[in-house]
C-alpha cells in the first residue's frame, strides 16, 4: 500500500470557531492509481490532499506513506519527504515565476546534493519532452499559456520520480479544451509510469478518467468506489463479491474500505 | 539561491528601486555626515596645530606639570643640542624656539596683564600658518623691537597697528625690567582666552626683557600629522635628559573638547539616519516578503526547509543592500567632491572668533563603515518579515497564491 489514511480528522480554528474539515477518515491508496476525490467544495478534499502531502497535519489519527507513520516528524523532515516522495500540481500552477520552465522542472532537483549537473538536465530535458514542451524551455511562466503552465507544473511533479504525485484541482484555471488535454496526459503518464496520481477535484472529465473514486462530503467519506470498465463498483458491492469469491484478499481489502465507509456515514 | 536571489530582484523593478534608493540615500548620508565630521575635525586638528602648538613640544621637565606659571624657572639652556637632534627627526618640518614669560602691557593709558611669547619669526611664519594677522603684518626677522597682540587684546586697550606699548616684566632673579615696542600687528588665534592677552615678540627682544639665554620651549612642525606619535617616541628617546616631549593633543584641550562636542551631535544625527534606513528597509522587505508568502510556500512544497527559505530572503536582502549600499557610496564620494569643491561656510567653533569653510573628506574608514551599516541595515530589516513568511503555515501561505 503507497498511502493509508488512518482514522484521521482535521479541526480548524475559524476565529473562535473550530470547524471540523474531515471527520475519522480512513484510506488506502494503491501504488499506479488514477484517483479522484470527489465532492462538493467545502467537503474537505483539499485538506485530505494536504494531509497526504505533509501540507498540514491531523488533529488526529495518522497518514502513512510507503508504510512510514508521518506523525511526529519535524517541519525539515516533513519538507525532505515532500521533496522526495511526492509531487505537487496546484490549480493554480505555482511556478516560481523568476525561473524558466526548466529552471522550473530543475528546481526540486537542486535538493538531491548527490545528483550530478548532467544528469538534472538530462532528466529535465526528459519531462520537459514528455509534456511537450521541449522547445519551450527557455520560456519564463509569463510567457507561456495556462496549459503550458501546467505542463510545467506536471514535468516539475515528475522530474523527482516521486511515490505519488497529488493535484489540486488542476484544470479549475483552464479552459475546457486544454484542461482536457491536460488530463488525458497525466492519464497517459500514469499508464506508461506506473505514476500515482491524486486529484482532489468536482471535474467530471477527472473522475471519468479515474480508477479510483473518494466522494466526500462533509468532511466524510461517503463512497469508495473502484472502476470496473465503464462502471464503479463500490466498496459494498466489492466486499459482497469478496464473500462470494472467497477470495481472503479480497475480502480483507473490502473490510477496510468498509470500517472507512461506515466511520465516514 | 544567488541567481534566484538576482532575479527576485530584477522583478519588482520600482519596489526594488525604490528600496535601493533608500538605502543608497541612507549610505550616502552615512559617507556625506561621517565625511563633514572626518573634514571638521581634520580642519580644527590642522589649525589647532598650525595656530601656535606645531606638532610637539619640548619643555624641561615639571613645566607642564607646574602649569607653565613660573616658565623662566624651566628653561632649556643648552638649546643647539636640541636643535642637533631635531634637525636629524625625520619627517621635520620645521622647528623654532619660543621664550614664554608673564607680563603686563601699558599704553600709558591702560595697564594689563599678559602672557607674552619671544618667538622666531621665520619658522613661526611656518608653524602659526593659521594664526591669522587682522591687521597690520606678521612679525619679521627685521623687526626687533615689534609685537603682535592679540585680538582680544588690541580691543581691550584700544590698540592698533603703529602703536607703541611699553612691556614689563621681572627677570629670573626678580628684577623689573621696561622695553617700548611697535606694535606690527593684531592677530588671532583658534583661542579667544588666547588672543585676549597675548603678546608675541622677536625671541631675542623676549631674552632681553627677562634677561636669559635659553627658551622655555622648543616647537616642531611636522611635514604629516600622522608622523607625531613616531616622531615624539624618537625625540624622547633621543633629546638629551631632564626634557619632555608633548604632542599638540595632550597640549590642547579646547580640541578634546570641540571634537567631543562634535562627535556627539553627528553620531547622533548618523544614529537617526541609521535608523531611518533600518526603518525604510524593513518596510520595503516587509512588503515585498508578505506579497511572496505563496511563492515561499510553494518551495517549501516543493522540499524547502523554511530556514533554507529564511537563507534565501535574507541572500535577497543582502544582496539589495550589498548592490544599495555600493550605489550609496559612489554617490555619497561623488557629492563629498562636488560639495568641497564649493565649500560649506561654517561659524567659528565655541571659544573661537575664527570661521571657516568645511569640506566632506572622502575617508576610507567611513566609506567601508557606511557600506557595512548599509548592507546590515537591509539584513536586520529582512529579520523579522522573512521569519514570519517562513513561519506562515504551508496550507495558509499556499492558499494565498493567485
Amino acid at each position: 500500500m503507497l498511502a493509508r489514511v488512518e482514522d484521521v480528522s482535521k479541526e480548524y480554528q475559524l476565529g473562535d470557531q473550530p470547524v471540523t474539515a474531515l471527520h475519522h477518515v480512513n484510506l488506502s491508496i494503491e501504488q499506479g492509481v488514477f484517483m479522484a476525490i470527489a465532492g462538493p467544495s467545502g467537503s474537505g478534499k483539499s485538506t485530505l490532499l494536504n494531509l497526504l502531502g505533509c501540507i498540514d497535519t491531523p488533529t488526529t489519527g495518522t497518514v502513512y506513506l510507503d508504510g512510514e507513520p508521518l506523525s511526529g516528524k519535524s517541519a525539515d523532515e516533513l519538507a525532505r519527504l515532500r521533496g522526495r516522495w511526492i509531487g505537487f500540481i496546484f490549480q493554480t500552477f505555482n511556478l516560481l515565476p523568476v525561473l524558466s520552465a526548466a529552471e522550473n522542472v530543475e528546481y526540486p532537483l537542486l535538493q538531491f546534493v548527490d545528483m550530478r549537473g548532467e544528469e538534472r538536465r538530462r532528466r529535465v530535458r526528459h519531462y520537459l519532452k514528455l509534456v511537450g514542451l521541449a522547445e519551450f524551455e527557455r520560456h519564463r511562466p509569463n510567457q507561456l499559456s495556462g496549459g503550458q503552465r501546467q505542463r510545467v507544473a506536471i514535468a516539475r511533479a515528475l522530474a523527482v520520480r516521486p511515490k505519488i504525485i497529488l493535484a489540486d484541482e488542476p484544470t479549475a484555471n483552464l479552459d475546457h479544451r486544454t484542461g482536457s488535454r491536460i488530463l488525458r496526459l497525466m492519464r497517459r503518464i500514469n499508464r506508461s509510469t506506473g505514476a500515482t496520481f491524486v486529484f482532489s477535484t468536482h471535474d467530471q472529465r477527472i473522475i471519468d478518467l479515474a480508477d479510483r473514486r473518494v466522494d466526500l462530503e462533509d468532511g466524510r467519506v461517503v463512497r469508495l468506489g473502484v472502476r470496473s470498465g465503464h462502471e464503479w463498483v463500490y466498496a459494498a458491492e466489492r466486499a459482497a463479491a469478496a464473500d462470494r469469491t472467497g477470495s481472503a484478499e479480497r475480502a480483507a481489502a473490502a473490510d477496510r474500505t468498509g470500517s472507512a465507509e461506515r466511520a465516514a456515514g | 539561491m544567488l541567481k534566484l536571489a538576482m532575479r527576485n530582484m530584477a522583478r519588482q523593478r520600482a519596489r526594488t528601486a525604490i528600496t535601493l534608493a533608500g538605502i543608497a540615500l541612507g549610505v550616502a548620508s552615512l559617507v556625506l555626515c561621517g565625511g563633514f565630521v572626518a573634514d571638521i575635525l581634520l580642519q580644527l586638528r590642522e589649525r589647532t596645530i598650525h595656530s601656535q602648538l606645531g606638532h610637539l613640544q619640548i619643555y624641561k621637565q615639571g613645566l607642564h606639570a607646574s602649569g607653565g606659571h613660573h616658565p623662566l624657572d624651566y628653561l632649556i639652556e643648552d638649546v643647539d643640542a636640541v636643535g642637533r637632534e631635531l634637525a636629524a627627526l625625520p619627517g621635520l618640518a620645521v622647528y623654532g624656539q619660543r621664550l614664554a614669560f608673564p607680563g603686563l602691557i601699558s599704553n600709558g593709558r591702560a595697564e594689563l596683564p599678559i602672557l607674552a611669547e619671544g618667538v622666531e619669526p621665520g619658522p613661526e611664519a611656518q608653524i602659526g600658518s593659521a594664526f591669522s594677522i587682522l591687521a597690520g603684518r606678521p612679525l619679521t626677522t627685521h623687526d626687533r623691537f615689534g609685537v603682535i597682540v592679540g585680538e582680544g587684546l588690541a580691543k581691550s586697550m584700544k590698540l592698533e597697528p603703529g602703536d607703541r606699548v611699553n612691556l614689563v616684566t621681572s627677570t629670573r632673579e626678580g628684577a623689573a625690567n621696561t622695553l617700548d615696542f611697535e606694535i606690527v600687528g593684531v592677530a588671532r588665534s583658534l583661542s579667544k582666552e588666547y588672543d585676549a592677552r597675548s603678546v608675541r615678540l622677536p625671541l631675542q627682544a623676549a631674552q632681553e626683557l627677562t634677561d636669559v639665554a635659553g627658551a622655555s620651549a622648543f616647537v616642531v612642525l611636522l611635514a604629516r600629522t600622522e608622523d607625531t606619535g613616531r616622531a615624539r617616541a624618537m625625540l624622547a628617546s633621543r633629546l638629551p635628559p631632564g626634557l619632555e616631549v608633548k604632542t599638540w593633543h595632550e597640549l590642547d584641550d579646547f580640541y578634546k573638547n570641540t571634537a567631543a562636542l562634535y562627535e556627539r551631535q553627528f553620531g547622533f544625527l548618523q544614529g537617526v539616519i541609521l535608523v531611518m534606513v533600518l526603518l525604510g528597509v524593513a518596510n520595503s522587505m516587509n512588503m515585498t516578503l508578505h506579497e511572496r508568502t505563496a511563492e515561499f510556500g510553494i518551495m517549501r512544497a516543493l522540499g524547502r526547509t523554511g530556514r533554507e527559505v529564511f537563507l534565501l530572503a535574507i541572500a535577497e536582502a543582502a544582496l539589495l543592500g550589498a548592490i544599495g549600499a555600493l550605489a550609496g557610496v559612489i554617490a555619497g564620494a561623488a557629492l563629498a567632491w562636488l560639495i568641497s569643491a564649493i565649500g560649506i561656510p561654517m561659524a567659528p567653533p565655541p571659544n573661537s572668533e575664527s570661521g571657516f569653510h568645511a569640506r566632506i573628506q572622502v575617508v576610507p574608514v567611513v566609506l567601508a563603515a557606511a557600506f557595512a551599516l548599509g548592507l546590515l541595515a537591509a539584513v536586520c530589516g529582512s529579520l523579522v518579515p522573512a521569519r514570519h513568511v517562513t513561519r506562515v503555515p504551508l496550507s495558509d501561505a499556499l492558499r494565498r497564491a493567485v
